[in-house]
């Protein structure tokens, strides 16, 4: 195989990259500056020496700690669990979260093969009982498919007896979005999970202590 | 609804053509082999959007094409009454394309794509009654399942979503009993699989319920005095009689007005509780045996004749399935087919389009006879028929228009009899 076709092969196997977007990256970078490509290959090569999970939660760090665990301005009694480190990004981009990640690496999926042994849930505990943190509370923002709700279900479980707060991401209509074009389900979630106009927030609803850090903006 | 106009293209043998077929039906007569049953698959495809033989869907397009498709205007008919208050029956298209590379399919209701093709079901508002239905009561549970399934996710809103996703949790339950994983990881699944199950379980016993005493009518009116017994048996043990039992009349009656998402989550609770509590004392069994042992995947609906007199007779009746003669499952299996056009009829509030493929061919002369005189007092909406010959079309005193076909191809324009 030539090495064009390698390349090609390569960018190809990206997410949401097709062959034919494929093959134009690559004669991208044969027509452009030689420099240019050698920038790239150096950011992958930097990316793999320099960046590794987080030794705490598991999120992409450059050092032994990711940014969020080092920030001392992070609220600590709070950890929100998600599926990938890719999830703690679109939290993070809300600036609405103060609290602490701790990333799964997966949900539970017998069929194809991951259970709770393959996912961060024993370092999870671990986090919770030694007790250096403080945690608190655990959101658990696995996502709404079956797998992720099993997933929070086993969570839950688990998590309960050692004494923390367990709280679950609420679902229902995105904002902004028009009624119209909300899918069935949404649609039931959220008339199941609705609630007085002007009423306490859900958070005080179910007795949180951490509304302000929560919201902080 | 009304078929007013069907299009044919690239289907089984079946010529491309543009039918418009009359408000009352149609007579469709032909030997064996022509295309009869093709004909109706054609129509009853539309409703359900996929073979009702199960035929897969490429297989479905007629030798040497690339594609199928199937095109139905549907609209009030003579016979339609508008509703009070409800929208005015209005004409509309629905549509179904197969191709075979790929394969792709597109189904279409006036011209647009519907989010997903369970949106688009029971449009057509068909029931289709064939020979092979004798399979509904001489055949294993998983035949009634299926017949269930097909009539709720037409006709009751939120059955096919719940359906669906009680499957997908089964699967992966099952693959973690097989796994011989952990309690913890087994259980993890269980809220998830009673809360799509209890959905499940609600709605068809509702629909057994309500359908009991139309049965027993067709049953005894079709036999001549036979009073037939249709019973649901949940796969969850406990069930009638148990605390908080959920089978008291009134708990969600089928097929009223559906509750709203909100009501009917609160009318699924019960049941989910108690397909809860089992699957909890049924935990250590099912590790056991590495696979979900309870649950609407083993459900069954039976069939049964009441006996004379006081011989004492297990409940539910004496079960068809082993003790019925010929006749008599093939009059329980067209008891089921017109509670379905009766699901139909509430559901939508028209009458059902009948599709009655050659269904006297095994019924003695009899029960033929009283079966027309029920069909003809309860369908009254437009009815497709095949006979293999003219003497056979018996229906309406012989008025329906007659229809040729013959190697695929259908010659309209025949004179009634």
């Amino acid at each position: 195989m030539s090495a064009l076709d390698e390349l090609v092969r390569e960018f190809g196997r990206l997410p949401g990259v097709g062959p034919r977007t494929a093959t134009r990256l690559v004669y991208h970078l044969l027509r452009g500056r030689r420099e240019d490509a050698h920038r790239l290959a150096g950011a992958i090569e930097a990316l793999l020496e320099r960046v590794r999970p987080c030794s705490r939660c598991g999120t992409f760090a450059e050092a032994d700690l990711c940014e969020v665990c080092r920030d001392p301005s992070r609220e600590r009694s709070l950890v929100c669990v998600v599926e990938g480190a890719f999830e703690v990004q679109s939290i993070e981009k809300t600036r609405r979260y103060r609290g602490l990640y701790h990333v799964l690496g997966g949900r539970l999926s017998p069929l194809d093969g991951v259970g709770p042994d393959d996912l961060a849930v024993a370092a999870l505990a671990e986090r919770i009982e030694s007790g250096q943190e403080g945690i608190v509370e655990v959101i658990l923002a696995t996502s709404p498919s079956v797998e992720g709700e099993a997933t929070a279900v086993y969570l839950e479980g688990v998590l309960r007896p050692l004494g923390v707060r367990v709280t679950r991401l609420a679902r229902g209509i995105p904002v902004g979005s028009d009624l119209e074009y909300v899918d069935g389900s949404t649609l039931a979630e959220a008339l199941a999970g609705r609630r007085e106009v002007r009423a306490e927030t859900p958070a005080q609803a179910v007795g949180a202590d951490h509304e302000d850090m929560l919201l902080r903006e | 609804m009304t078929l007013h106009r069907l299009r044919l293209q690239g289907f089984r043998n079946l010529e491309d053509a543009t039918l418009e077929l009359p408000a009352e039906g149609v007579a469709l007569v032909g030997a064996n082999a022509q295309g009869k049953s093709n004909f109706l698959e054609a129509i009853h495809y539309l409703e359900i959007f996929r073979s009702c033989r199960g035929t897969r869907d490429t297989r479905l397009i007629r030798f040497g094409e690339d594609f199928f498709r199937l095109e139905a205007r549907i609209g009030p008919g003579a016979s339609s009454v508008p509703e009070p208050g409800g929208d005015a029956p209005r004409s509309r298209s629905v549509a179904a394309a197969v191709q075979r590379a790929g394969p792709i399919k597109k189904v279409t209701v006036d011209g647009e794509e519907p989010p997903r093709i369970g949106d688009a079901l029971g449009e057509m508002g068909s029931v289709l009654f064939t020979p092979d239905d004798v399979r509904l009561v001489a055949d294993g549970p998983q035949e009634r399942r299926r017949f269930l399934d097909i009539v709720l996710s037409v006709n009751a809103p939120g059955y096919l979503e719940a359906l669906q996703r009680y499957r997908q949790v089964l699967a992966q339950r099952n693959a973690a009993l097989r796994d011989r994983a952990p309690r913890a990881t087994v259980e993890a699944w269980d809220p998830l699989l009673a809360g799509a199950g209890a959905r499940v379980l609600r709605m068809r016993a509702a629909w057994v319920r309500a359908g009991a005493p139309t049965f027993r009518s067709v049953v005894e009116e079709v036999s001549g005095g036979e009073r037939g017994v249709l019973a649901y048996q949940p796969g969850v043990p406990g069930g009638p009689g148990a605390p908080g039992n959920p089978g008291t009349p009134g708990s969600g009656a089928f097929p009223a007005v559906q509750p709203d998402e909100h009501e009917a989550a609160s009318i699924d609770a019960p049941w989910g509780d108690w397909f809860a509590g089992a699957l909890r004392e049924g935990l250590e069994a099912d590790r056991r045996r590495g696979t979900t042992l309870i649950g609407p995947h083993r459900d069954e609906f039976t069939m049964g004749l009441e006996p004379d007199g006081e011989d004492p007779a297990p409940k539910g009746g004496r079960d068809l399935r082993e003790y019925g003669s010929g006749g008599q499952k093939r009059t329980a299996a067209l008891a089921l087919r017109i509670l379905e056009a009766e699901t139909v009829l509430r559901r939508r509030g028209r009458p059902a389009l009948l599709l009655l493929d050659d269904v006297f061919a095994e019924l003695d002369a009899d029960r033929s006879e009283r079966v027309l005189g029920l069909l003809d007092r309860t369908a009254a909406g437009q009815v497709v028929l095949t006979a293999p010959k003219d003497a056979d079309v018996r229906f309406r005193h012989d008025r329906l228009p007659r229809w040729r076909i013959s190697g695929g191809r259908i010659e309209t324009g025949g004179e009634g009899g």
